[in-house]
């Protein structure tokens, strides 16, 4: 066992809070730079206090980058789509943990397959189906699409949820005579709540976090980080406006991310800290 | 074994073997079916927006800044004059309309009016894709092809198919043009006792004077990619005859033509030349454009090569700056830049209200919208353009100019219409070149890569 | 595939692997299909569907809208000749020494160097330190904007030590030479904490009996590293590495963001090249058969690191 000097103790805080310092500079930075006069010369070489905090640049973003309508766009769109990812993943995720049935294993691969496909090799023709659907520049183009996007994830966790639950529980259901989808609701969903939640926070992530396919799929119908992009591609020059557009972003995301602090960790972690 | 691990076992493999046997069935077909050519459609019965019941006009642009504000004003007017029209303006930036355009204009719900560049990369693609509709019998009942020349016209004309640049049917139409040129900053030109250059050697020498005396020549912030273009554009349009560049650019003669030539090698070492003695803004490949503009509005540098449209962020009636054409290399020959039509306006296959679009257009280029227009920089290329511009302006230098190369035939087009990926090649050719990555030699052959891809894809 | 899920996601097929053994439950029972059925549907149709659509479609050359033309493998062979696409993986193999190699060392090298010792208040630095992943590129790419203009916190810091020298006069993602290597920080930046937090959960669970048999036999802190602590990280380090290269081989919202492959071409990306190419030059069969390659590098890349790992396990 590793001594427990005083020295390593200082030792590991002092390298623990130096990496913590090193991933929240640029955001805090960029915080700082928000509150910077808006203008093209009056960038903010350093770290430090703005001479007068300039709160309009948040209303002047709003404004200008047209957040109002992104920030719609990417609420309705979480709102119909991690619930429809969550429900179809738990759904399916529950038949394959639970039941045999000829065939379920080699579509449990194809999921598989799922995650590893990169966009990029489906993109192309994923734009022309999209747009024979009419679907193009809609909610629902970004809905389905992000949908299918995290299936192949939610399927894998709900599978590895349910299949971590205790065999009696199963049983006990069983002999209490209860329908293969009572039994899914009564007794696993409850039981695999917190791994639920977890794919839900996720989940949401995802999809507030989306860009690429609201590049390729909206115009009008842009999420908030294609709504940054492009305002910060007008604005390039103007580093206090887009630095107040950035944050703008990130406060849903941050907000949520504290609040389920756990489940994020839990997401990335378990696995590892139980293997 | 994790998700990834498995992907070596048999049931993966079995999977994948699944899905070559999907691809095989599916290879049976061929992407993109038949195109349907547009005809040109019937004249409309009487001009102005019919009074059918409410129209929404949804209208694509990349106007910005003065001009922009202006748009909503003629929007709204256009509103007030037919009260039965909704005008729903969605306003994108030159390089996101670029890439949107053409997804959008394909889609179901297509914007009536788009504002679309012209040459192969934009303008072409969609004609070819049966996307634009023909506006030639909207032409004659409106008198357009009265009132502005027919260079202007013949940018934005196409054969049906696509395939003949400058020729056919006139899918766009504008009557507002753009020029390219030098402006400068007159009490700067003067401190340094330097005077406006009539030959090109002139200009080198005042650059090299700016310089010694801790001047910057040039402002310029290339962090865009598409102002190299203008800065190239302006040399090489002094060293090749215009009937060339221009027959290179509409690709009229296929792939006899070449980029490769020793004049545009001359240009592009006249470029790099500049770039190496610290003649533009230090570390433009990291500025603005916008910033440069703004920089120098504000006096800072003593030339900027660029096109009239920012006379409107100088001011239209602003008398502290000038503007001239990059001057010929003999003296007394005839002026040469790169400009003409600016953004023409088209009208969507897929719109159910043409001949309100078609209104609408002819609206945009009434001489009520030239008036505002050119107060914003734009220059008018049509008949009886207003009057109002005042001598000693910034603005009537720009329209003087602009004037004097047309009436020389000097007008040569932007060079980036030349092929679908011109646009991409030639900018980061151009970043190279300035940024000395790469020769002149190279850079000619790089860019004639693309050039003479594209003719042989023609052929 | 976004990165939060992709790390869960192997770490769940992982867990479902293990159990496995075990009897499950159910019976046959067709109703099953019922069950998956509707997510089934819906993830082949926008994935597997198009999948297979894209490997039609890269045959042909097509510009998306006019009828195409049959190439054959013709799109293919350009991987060979393309200066463009073979500058694009260069660019992608340096940025996974930034994306993965240099996250790993960092985070092995403070996971080594720090004992295994409960560290109060872990949760509010784990926190922190995964700030940079949760929040999107798009917005940590205007911060690092702003550390990378000419003008910023970087070039500032330097000029004020004496460094003045080394700051690109364009900035640092307007210079040829920085650019790329700029980009690969912005990378680094965001994939430090996760290693790192990932290692130091590692370690925790390595048996201390290990370390003490290692203590006993005398190895010094290089030795035990090598001996005790890689090993018993193998795991990790499997999923950190396939994780990473699959996220650098499609790097693209930075790239989009930051410099827009530029200046030149000196950051272009396969993934770039793709959405440029399918979207903006109207080179759409040429774009889907970058993508189907850019997949199937992707199946290799992922075949082999697991390969690797395996046969590191056995012996």
């Amino acid at each position: 066992m590793t001594t427990n000097s005083r020295a390593q103790i200082t030792l590991n805080y002092a390298l623990i809070i130096a990496c913590s310092l090193i991933a929240i500079y640029p955001l805090v930075g960029v915080v700082l730079a928000s509150l910077y006069p808006s203008g093209t010369s009056s960038s903010p070489s350093g770290f430090a206090l703005p001479p007068t905090f300039a709160w309009h640049n948040y209303v002047a973003a709003w404004d200008q980058g047209k957040f109002a309508a992104s920030f719609t766009t990417s609420i309705i769109v979480a709102a119909v789509m991690v619930p429809a990812s969550v429900v179809l993943s738990v759904v399916a995720g529950y038949a394959f943990a639970t039941m045999h049935f000829r065939g379920s294993k080699v579509i449990f691969y194809l999921f598989i397959l799922g995650l590893i496909i990169p966009t990029e090799a489906t993109i192309v023709p994923l734009f022309y189906d999209v747009r024979a659907l009419h679907l193009l520049d809609t909610y629902w183009a970004l809905i389905l699409l992000e949908v299918s996007g995290e299936l192949a994830f939610g399927v894998f966790w709900m599978r590895a949820a349910f299949l971590s639950a205790p065999p009696s529980l199963l049983e006990a259901a069983r002999i209490d005579g209860a329908s293969s989808w009572q039994t899914m609701r009564k007794v696993m969903v409850p039981f695999a709540r917190p791994a639920i939640l977890t794919l839900a926070v996720l989940t949401f992530a995802d999809s507030w976090n989306e860009f690429f396919l609201a590049l390729v799929f909206t115009v009008s119908h842009t999420t908030a980080p294609a709504g940054l992009a492009s305002f910060s591609g007008r604005y390039t020059t103007n580093i206090p406006l887009v630095s107040a557009g950035a944050v703008i972003v990130a406060v849903p995301i941050l907000i949520v991310f504290i609040i389920f602090q756990r489940e994020f960790m839990r997401g990335m972690l378990t696995g590892a800290v139980k293997g | 074994m994790n998700a990834v691990s498995s992907i070596a076992g048999p049931r993966f493999r079995r999977a994948l073997a699944l899905l070559a046997l999907l691809a095989l069935v599916g290879a049976a077909c061929t992407p993109g079916g038949k195109t349907a050519q547009v005809s040109v459609p019937p004249p409309p019965a009487a001009t102005g927006v019919p009074d059918t019941g409410p129209i929404t006009l949804t209208i694509w642009d990349q106007e910005s800044g003065p001009v922009g504000k202006v748009w909503d004003q003629l929007n709204s007017e256009f509103e007030a004059k037919y009260t039965n029209v909704t005008i729903k303006r969605v306003n994108r930036d030159f390089g996101e309309l670029k890439t949107l355009l053409k997804l959008a204009i394909s889609g179901p719900h297509p914007p009536d009016v788009v504002e679309a560049n012209q040459g192969w990369p934009d303008m072409g693609q969609l004609v070819k894709a049966g996307l634009l509709l023909p506006l030639d019998n909207y032409a004659k009942a409106y008198g357009w092809n009265e009132r502005v020349p027919a260079t202007v016209l013949a940018v934005s004309s196409w054969t049906p198919d696509g395939k003949q640049f400058g020729t056919g049917n006139l899918f766009g139409y504008t009557s507002m043009g753009e020029i390219i040129g030098v402006y400068y900053n007159k009490q700067k030109l003067s401190d340094l006792g330097l005077t406006i250059p009539t030959t090109f050697d002139e200009f080198e020498q005042d650059l090299a004077a700016a310089k010694q005396q801790g001047e910057v020549p040039i402002m310029f912030g290339n962090n865009d990619a598409f102002p190299g273009i203008h800065e190239y554009a302006v040399i090489q349009d002094q060293m090749a005859p215009v009937s060339t560049l221009t027959d290179l650019i509409f690709g009229l003669q296929g792939s006899t033509l070449s980029f490769d030539t020793p004049a545009n090698v001359q240009a592009a070492t006249t470029l790099q030349e500049w770039s190496q003695k610290g003649y533009f803004t230090p570390g433009f490949g990291g500025g603005g454009y916008d910033t440069a503009v703004a920089n120098f509005a504000k006096g800072q540098g003593l030339f900027m090569i660029t096109g009239n449209w920012i006379v409107a962020n100088l001011g239209a009636d602003n008398r502290k700056y000038g503007f001239f054409l990059m001057p010929p290399v003999k003296a007394g020959d005839p002026p040469v830049s790169t400009g003409g039509a600016g953004f023409p306006l088209a009208i969507s296959a897929g719109s159910e209200h043409a001949d309100a679009a078609a209104a609408y257009i002819d609206w945009m280029n009434s001489d009520h919208a030239s008036e505002l227009l050119v107060q914003a920089g734009e220059i008018p290329l049509h008949t009886g353009a207003s009057s109002s511009i005042v001598p000693g302006t910034v603005l009537a230098d720009v329209v003087n100019a602009a004037t004097a190369v047309s009436e020389a035939n000097g007008v040569v087009p932007y060079e980036d219409w030349a092929t679908p990926t011109f646009y991409d090649s030639l900018t980061a050719a151009i970043q190279e070149l300035m940024g000395m990555r790469i020769t002149p030699q190279q850079f000619v052959s790089n860019v004639q890569k693309d050039y003479s891809d594209f003719q042989k894809s023609r052929a | 595939m976004s990165e939060l899920p992709a790390v869960v996601a192997s770490r769940a097929v992982a867990d479902g692997g293990r159990r496995r053994r075990e009897r499950l439950p159910g019976e046959p029972r067709r109703i099953g299909y019922l069950y998956i059925a509707p997510a089934f549907l819906l993830f082949a149709a926008f994935n597997l569907v198009p999948l297979v659509q894209g490997i039609n479609v890269s045959l042909y050359n097509w510009d998306g809208i006019s009828p195409a033309t049959w190439v054959g493998f013709a799109n293919y062979g350009e991987f060979f000749t393309s200066p463009d696409i073979r500058s694009g993986y260069l660019h992608v193999l340096i940025l996974m020494i930034f994306y993965s190699f240099l996250p790993i060392i960092i985070g092995l090298f403070l996971a080594a160097v720090m004992s295994r010792i409960r560290i109060r208040g872990l949760t509010f630095f784990r926190m922190l330190l995964f700030l940079p992943l949760v929040i999107t590129d798009v917005v940590t790419a205007v911060a690092w904007i702003w550390i990378y203009d000419a003008t910023g916190p970087l070039s500032t810091t330097l000029k004020a030590v004496g460094l003045g020298h080394f700051v690109p006069s364009a900035g640092w993602l307007g210079d040829f030479n920085t650019a790329l290597p700029a980009v690969g920080v912005f990378g680094m930046w965001g994939q430090f904490g996760f290693c790192l937090i990932l290692f130091l959960a590692g370690v925790m669970k390595i048996p201390a009996t290990l370390y003490e048999a290692a203590r006993v036999d005398g190895a010094n802190a290089v030795r035990e590293f090598f001996a005790v602590t890689l090993p018993g990280l193998r795991y990790e380090l499997q999923v950190v590495l396939v994780l990473t290269v699959i996220g650098t081989l499609g790097t693209f919202d930075e790239i989009y963001v930051l410099t827009a492959g530029g200046p030149g071409t000196s950051t272009t990306v396969p993934a770039y090249l793709v959405w440029r190419r399918a979207f903006q030059t109207g080179q759409v069969g040429s774009a889907a058969a970058l993508g189907i390659i850019l997949m199937l590098i992707i199946f290799a890349v992922t075949y082999g690191i697991n390969r690797l790992m395996e046969r590191g396990a056995e012996t």
